[in-house]
């Protein structure tokens, strides 16, 4: 008993040591200066901060404020300057001259040259190196360094996607890098940079911490301290955003809609953002199986389908509805493409036209068959969601649907790869470059590879095939709203939504774009501030 | 025993579809199905299971649990130095000792808890007291955790701001002295180590109630409380003593489970332990991890059950004899 007296009274001791301070702030402060530290939740520890290796989204998310590339995109996604003060395509748009700012230097002092930049073409073009992303750099037939400021690649081929794949490589040193084996180096976890911010510490499964770099590449940012706390939970995420700990996470359309509105005192000191996300999710269909090579019944079900109301059920109205695989807002989506109306009455004539007749217990049947088919997807509420309201409307025009959920490895081994299903529900990412060779092109229907809906249609081949060849932008423009016209058309997927992307942060936190421009708005993120009286003061007095 | 564990542990892990290269970019169309096909290579996934298990067991003869697929080449047991004096941390190092301290402090709570908690059950049988300890314990083992967690971290953490609400240290916790920081980390797993506790609280109540219960009908307690020995005495010297001889097997029992954390716990709380490691590579196909938790996981078992045994004799002196003869 004694020991439990001291146990409870322990208890009282550390829970009375803690502070209890009620805050009354007034965000209205605007007064611009750098320093403070701004807390951020993030879902899943970075694996590897050499993105080319690493590849999920928590590594690039860290490693993005570390390392730079030589060309960027800027706030509308166009491409800017980086480590590359310029680039230059040649006549026959076969070599790109990428011109080197002058006075670079890696965080630890070093100059950053173009030997680096060829180090790393070298370094991802490596066999033995381990990463998934090498073969849109081997297409490179040769790279020169003639001077430390300049980097020539050449290609056999025209390869308009080139500029992207250039904006998306990660230069990294030579000086630390050239004698270590990149697959197992400590490099991974105690990277040197040139951006932003360098690397303070890292508490394994708890936090990264980043410093403000002083002679980043392109310049310093306001915030002095980045700390990105690692929390799996989102509900407990949120627990931590309402507690003020921390000042920054994604959320979900139900926090977005219903929980931020519902807690005034939260929402006073919270702004909400949204953007447009980075990928859409898609009903696809198997289009080397019956009946889904008939174009008029794959057009039927995209009509028959609801999307203002899938957008409505499963994210609370926050996306839009798309009809090419291009953000909405970039040069690449063509504004006047529409997407399927619903009109239950189209899609049955058009089924009718299909052949299909209506059967006395109320399902199309054609040649003693009926319609029916199984949507598989796996283990997202989204897309489960989803999948049941379309159940719902396919069968109110006589269409039997039933709805398998799959654990994902399992899905993609057994189902994707060997093309075993009827109709599908998944998402692709919104690609900045508007090449989608690897998706819809009918020579890449293997296995493990992308066309895995099997979708063959030689104009579309050779648009694809010209539009990747095809360095101008304008051009480029043309090829791929005609390759969006084509596609629409033929419905070998229906677009069912593109999703926004939400962040809550503290108002503590200034100077982010709303609305947010097309590259969301981290894309300012080294503008952001925070003013001096909003600091939190326990953290920066020291 | 430990390579039929281990075999058999190897091939269900491998009949589950899929590899690491499945997770990993799989849906990325900057990433080659080439590429991918020499990730498998240099892991040498694309070997038969057979040839991938021989590899595996000349490694672990060495007692090399190898490096883990997912999180690039970190060790999966201990840390290792590379040329430059750099040490990377083992995987397991790094999670076996939060799980292993959250688990130690949950266990000596839930036993010493659940002994007194029985104990008064059986001692006033059928009253009041006895039905609500009943009641209380089944509430707590039927709330769910993860609910009741949630609601406790708002009220403790976002309410009242008395407890921290997840993660394991304070952000600044490395200004604090060493004291400090002890206080720290015991503040961060009050609510985690409350939680686990009380879902553990009713089976091990309920054994010692029922321990206790058999043993206070026995002859030989009517003969101490014949002899006139006082009620505490009685209980607590010689009803309780044999009450709990078969906690032993319990103890021995819960060893492996030591070092298995929850994944519902340890994501909600943010911490990073054992539970959401071997989820986590399990939902990777990180097989060099799965492989090593559960080899480590068999051990302890195989410990376990000896100590419990030999424990039991220990304690039991009818047991110690029956041995002999």
């Amino acid at each position: 008993m004694k020991q439990f007296f001291l146990l409870i009274l322990s208890l009282i001791f550390i829970i009375s040591c803690s502070n209890n301070d009620s805050e009354v702030i007034d965000y209205n402060d605007n007064n611009l200066s750098s320093g403070g530290v701004m807390i951020n939740a993030m879902s899943a520890e970075p694996s590897n901060l050499i993105s080319m290796i690493a590849g999920d989204s928590a590594s690039s998310a860290i490693a993005s404020k570390i390392f730079n590339s030589l060309i960027r995109y800027d706030e509308n996604l166009n491409f800017t300057s980086d480590i590359a003060k310029s680039w230059k395509i040649s006549e026959d748009q076969k070599t790109i001259t990428f011109k080197i700012k002058k006075g670079l230097e890696w965080s630890d002092g070093k100059p950053l040259t173009s030997a680096d930049v060829y180090f790393t073409w070298k370094l991802i073009t490596n066999p033995n190196t381990r990463t998934p992303y090498g073969s849109d750099y081997t297409l490179v037939s040769e790279a020169k360094v003639p001077d430390e400021h300049t980097f020539i690649v050449t290609y056999d081929d025209n390869y308009a996607p080139a500029l992207d794949t250039w904006a998306s490589l990660e230069i990294l040193p030579k000086h630390i890098l050239e004698n270590e084996d990149v697959n197992s180096t400590f490099f991974s976890r105690k990277p040197t940079g040139s951006n932003y911010y360098k690397l303070g510490d890292w508490v394994s499964g708890q936090q990264v911490n980043l410093i403000k770099s002083e002679n980043g590449v392109l310049g310093a940012p306001y915030i002095e301290k980045l700390t990105s706390r690692i929390i799996p939970d989102t509900s407990s995420q949120f627990l931590e955003l309402s507690a003020g700990n921390i000042d920054l996470m994604n959320i979900n359309p139900i926090q977005f809609k219903r929980v931020f509105p519902a807690k005034p005192k939260l929402k006073n000191r919270t702004a909400l953002y949204k953007e447009m996300g980075n990928g859409y999710t898609y009903l696809g269909f198997n289009l080397k199986r019956e009946p889904f090579n008939n174009k008029k019944v794959r057009q039927a079900i995209n009509y028959a389908i609801n999307k203002e109301e899938v957008i409505k059920g499963v994210l609370l109205g926050l996306g839009e509805p798309i009809s090419s695989p291009y953000k909405p807002g970039t040069r690449w989506s063509d504004p006047s493409l529409k997407p399927y109306v619903y009109s239950p009455k189209k899609a049955l004539s058009l089924l009718r036209e299909a052949g299909y007749k209506m059967s006395a217990d109320n399902f199309l049947v054609k040649d003693g068959k009926a319609l029916e088919f199984e949507i598989i997807t796996n283990q997202n509420k989204q897309r489960e969601m989803t999948a049941v309201l379309i159940q719902r409307r396919l069968k109110e025009i006589g269409i039997k649907v039933s709805i398998r959920v799959i654990e994902w490895a399992s899905f993609v081994n057994r189902f994707i790869k060997p093309g075993d299903f009827d109709v599908v529900v998944l998402g692709w990412s919104l690609s900045l470059d508007p090449d989608q060779f690897n998706i819809w092109h009918s020579s890449q229907q293997g296995p493990g590879q992308f066309n895995f809906v099997g979708y063959d249609n030689k104009k579309v081949d050779q648009l694809l095939e010209k539009g990747r060849r095809e360095l101008d932008l304008d051009k480029r423009e043309k090829i791929y709203h005609e390759f969006s016209k084509q596609l629409l058309d033929d419905s070998p997927i229906v677009y069912l939504y593109a999703g926004y992307g939400l962040t809550a942060v503290n108002k503590r936190i200034k100077g982010i774009k709303s609305p947010a421009p097309p590259a969301g708005i981290y894309h300012n993120s080294q503008d952001w501030y925070i003013p001096k009286r909003l600091r939190r003061n326990e953290l920066t007095n020291k | 025993m430990l390579i039929g564990i281990s075999l058999i542990s190897f091939f269900i892990m491998h009949l589950a579809p899929g590899d690491i290269t499945s997770s990993e970019a799989a849906f990325n169309p900057k990433a080659s199905e080439e590429s991918r096909q020499k990730l498998r290579e240099l892991y040498n996934l694309d070997k038969p299971v057979i040839i991938q298990y021989g590899l595996w067991l000349k490694r672990m003869v060495e007692l090399d649990f190898g490096n883990s697929f997912a999180s690039h080449q970190r060790p999966v047991l201990w840390e290792k130095k590379d040329g430059k004096g750099n040490v990377i941390k083992g995987l397991i190092q790094e999670s076996l000792p939060i799980t292993l301290l959250i688990n130690l402090i949950g266990i000596f709570l839930i036993f010493s808890v659940s002994i007194v908690l029985g104990t008064i059950s059986a001692v006033k049988q059928n009253s009041i007291v006895d039905k609500s300890i009943t009641f209380f314990i089944f509430v707590a083992f039927a709330i769910p955790g993860f609910w009741l967690a949630l609601l406790l971290m708002y009220w403790t953490g976002v309410v009242n701001q008395w407890l921290p609400i997840s993660g394991l240290h304070s952000l600044d916790y490395k200004s604090f002295s060493e004291v400090g920081q002890f206080f720290d980390l015991l503040k961060h797993l009050i609510l985690p180590v409350s939680i686990s506790m009380l879902s553990g609280l009713a089976g091990i109540s309920l054994y010692v109630r029922n321990g206790m219960l058999d043993v206070l009908h026995q002859d030989f307690i009517t003969t101490a409380r014949s002899k006139g020995l006082k009620e505490k005495n009685v209980i607590f010297t010689h009803a309780l003593k044999n009450a709990i001889l078969p906690l032993i097997t319990i103890i021995g029992l819960s060893i492996p489970g030591l070092i298995g954390g929850s994944v519902i716990a340890e994501s909600i709380f943010a911490i990073p332990g054992m539970g959401k490691l071997f989820y986590d590579s399990v939902l990777m196909r990180d097989f060099p991890v799965i492989m090593g938790i559960l080899t480590i996981g068999s051990v302890l078992t195989l410990i376990g059950t000896l100590i419990a045994d030999i424990g039991y004799a220990w304690a039991d002196p009818r047991i110690r004899k029956g041995l002999v003869k």
